[in-house]
């Protein structure tokens, strides 16, 4: 495999209290890049034949490109754009599940991903088994679990179904308890990919009110979604991408309506 | 790259707080994945975690009335002893193995979501099968109480023992860089795990676990030993052999007679690869390091290929 002598990307995850007065999150011209043809080649016999046959597909695909901005604490900013547009590997690469290829990223604080909620649940074990289990995934220790158990079970309102396995709760049950887990962590800052339309109307307002207070306690947070109104009433910024360049980046009002004006030129 | 403005000692402050930051998440995380990987295995069943012992007991009849019967061993009652030695060892490798081989690919949904170590999931699956070991040993301590009726509780709490725990931490260096590069290949290639089953059974036959190497005989048979010292597992199996069974074989016979004398030097003779802690912990770290390297060279691209 051909070693990458690019510049090598930085990735740096400093508490946030040494360093108030910088911005939170730091994106600097930030390049991300795919290898297209691996999802083609599955096998040790396939990779042999395309070696052999010189048809291993190397050609890239970028799907960041020189996206920068700053996000200062306690700011709420949206993600915008079409689907394929980088939104996710943004939020990836802010979590640092993904490195750049280039440019460098700072990130002050810990981060609480909403990526998807119960990803990491197992279906055969209980309800308390799996808080348990998720919150690990989640970076807590078992002590700050056992704590926050009673919290998790409240807010998720599955009191009664603690000891029953997973398989047999219905699908709003499931994103309930995935949602109290995943919320029970005051962050500095909380990245939400399309999971707020979750549970049914109660729980939906109660997730909301719980949004708001974390946000009065000044977490940042970064939203991804393609529900214009939710957006508008959680963020006071917005930035789009489009074909993994930055468009825009202000006001939510503004990119907003810029980019419905987009959409609606772009239908076919 | 910016330059920081804190000073020195405050950013290896810092540093080492994500260190110990990072330990005790992963302890955490791999603490609940081995916890759900053991009670996952028998989690419908009635006798649930009893059949962790009985798996390895009952595993060991049927080879002992199969093999037994193949090559005349079934007369000698320690021949029992000697499968299940032999059996233990090398299904805890076979398990951690092909376990740890597709768990990161399996547990793909929480990689690509999550932050988390990658070694955490191969590390968690050998934790679990060294966890099943420690239950197939209570079925070994059975068996060895019913082999030999003289002294039980000698052997159960004697230097052996210690001598048998002494080597796990070698067998689990052993286990676990095998793991790496099986799980590392797997996310690149899927098919490894067709080929890996076929070389485990070409692995089972390479590792004395039914027959005795003393039975072969000849220039082949010097030749075979030859290869067999070259298996890392064979080293692992006889050491455990000789801290278990070989002494049981040999306290059992209690009589003189001349035909006990031979058979007690054929006991003698069944373990005829001798091998020390030294060499099971060169093995280990030997197959640790070169696991690990090979895990963190390919590393960087997981995130693509998963």
């Amino acid at each position: 495999m051909k070693k990458n002598k690019k510049e090598e990307a930085v990735m740096s995850h400093a508490p946030v209290e040494t360093q108030e007065e910088l911005p939170i999150i730091e994106f600097s011209d930030v390049e991300m890049e795919f290898y297209m043809g691996t999802e083609k080649i599955d096998g040790l016999k396939e990779f042999f034949i395309k070696f052999i046959k010189g048809k291993i597909d190397r050609t890239k695909k970028k799907v960041l490109d020189g996206i920068s901005f700053n996000v200062k604490k306690g700011e709420s900013v949206a993600i915008i754009g079409h689907n394929g547009a980088g939104k996710s590997t943004t939020l990836k690469i802010i979590t640092g599940i993904l490195k750049p290829t280039k440019g460098s990223v700072k990130v002050r604080g810990n981060v609480a991903p909403l990526l998807n909620l119960g990803a990491g649940f197992d279906f055969e074990a209980t309800a308390k088994e799996n808080i348990y289990l998720n919150g690990a995934i989640l970076g807590h220790s078992k002590k700050e679990l056992e704590k926050k158990y009673n919290d998790i079970v409240e807010f998720s309102e599955l009191h009664d179904y603690m000891n029953v396995p997973l398989k047999n709760f219905s699908s709003g049950m499931v994103a309930r308890l995935g949602f109290a887990i995943a919320i029970d962590v005051d962050p500095d800052i909380l990245l939400i990919d399309e999971v707020l339309a979750v549970g049914d109307e109660n729980f939906r307002q109660k997730c909301a009110k719980k949004i708001s207070e974390l946000k009065e306690k000044g977490a940042t947070f970064i939203v991804v979604s393609h529900s214009m109104g939710q957006i508008k009433q959680l963020c006071q910024r917005a930035i789009w991408i489009e074909n993994s360049k930055l468009v825009a980046d202000g006001p939510v009002d503004e990119i907003c309506a810029k980019y419905e004006e987009y959409c609606r030129n772009n239908k076919h | 790259m910016n330059t920081s403005k804190s000073p020195k000692f405050q950013r290896l402050k810092i540093f080492f707080s994500n260190i110990k930051r990072e330990f005790i998440k992963n302890k955490n995380i791999v603490g609940q994945l081995v916890k759900r990987n053991v009670k996952v295995q028998y989690r419908n069943s009635a006798i649930g975690i009893l059949w962790t012992v009985l798996n390895p007991l009952l595993n060991m009849l049927v080879m002992y009335l199969v093999f037994g019967t193949i090559f005349g061993y079934s007369s000698d009652k320690t021949y029992v002893l000697y499968l299940l030695c032999g059996n233990i060892i090398f299904n805890t490798m076979r398990g951690a193995t092909t376990q740890s081989m597709t768990s990161l690919v399996n547990n793909r949904g929480l990689l690509t979501k999550n932050k988390i170590a990658f070694q955490v999931f191969p590390l968690s699956c050998n934790i679990s099968a060294i966890v099943n070991l420690a239950f197939s040993y209570i079925a070994l301590l059975i068996v060895m109480m019913v082999v030999d009726t003289s002294c039980p509780f000698m052997h159960v709490f004697s230097l052996n023992m210690f001598k048998a725990i002494l080597m796990i931490p070698a067998f689990f260096l052993f286990i676990y860089g095998v793991s790496l590069v099986l799980a590392a290949a797997y996310v690149y290639f899927r098919d490894i795990l067709h080929y890996y089953n076929i070389f485990l059974t070409l692995w089972m036959y390479m590792t004395p676990i039914f027959y005795k190497t003393n039975t072969i005989s000849g220039n082949f048979g010097k030749f075979f030993v030859m290869i067999l010292k070259c298996n890392p597992m064979v080293h692992f199996v006889e050491y455990f052999r000789a801290v278990t069974y070989r002494m049981i074989a040999e306290t059992s016979i209690t009589d003189t007679s001349a035909e006990a004398v031979k058979q007690v030097a054929a006991i003698k003779d069944s373990v005829i690869i001798d091998t020390n802690l030294l060499t099971l912990y060169g093995w280990g770290i030997a197959f640790f390091v070169a696991g690990l390297l090979i895990f963190s060279a390919s590393k960087r691209n997981f995130m693509y290929k998963i």
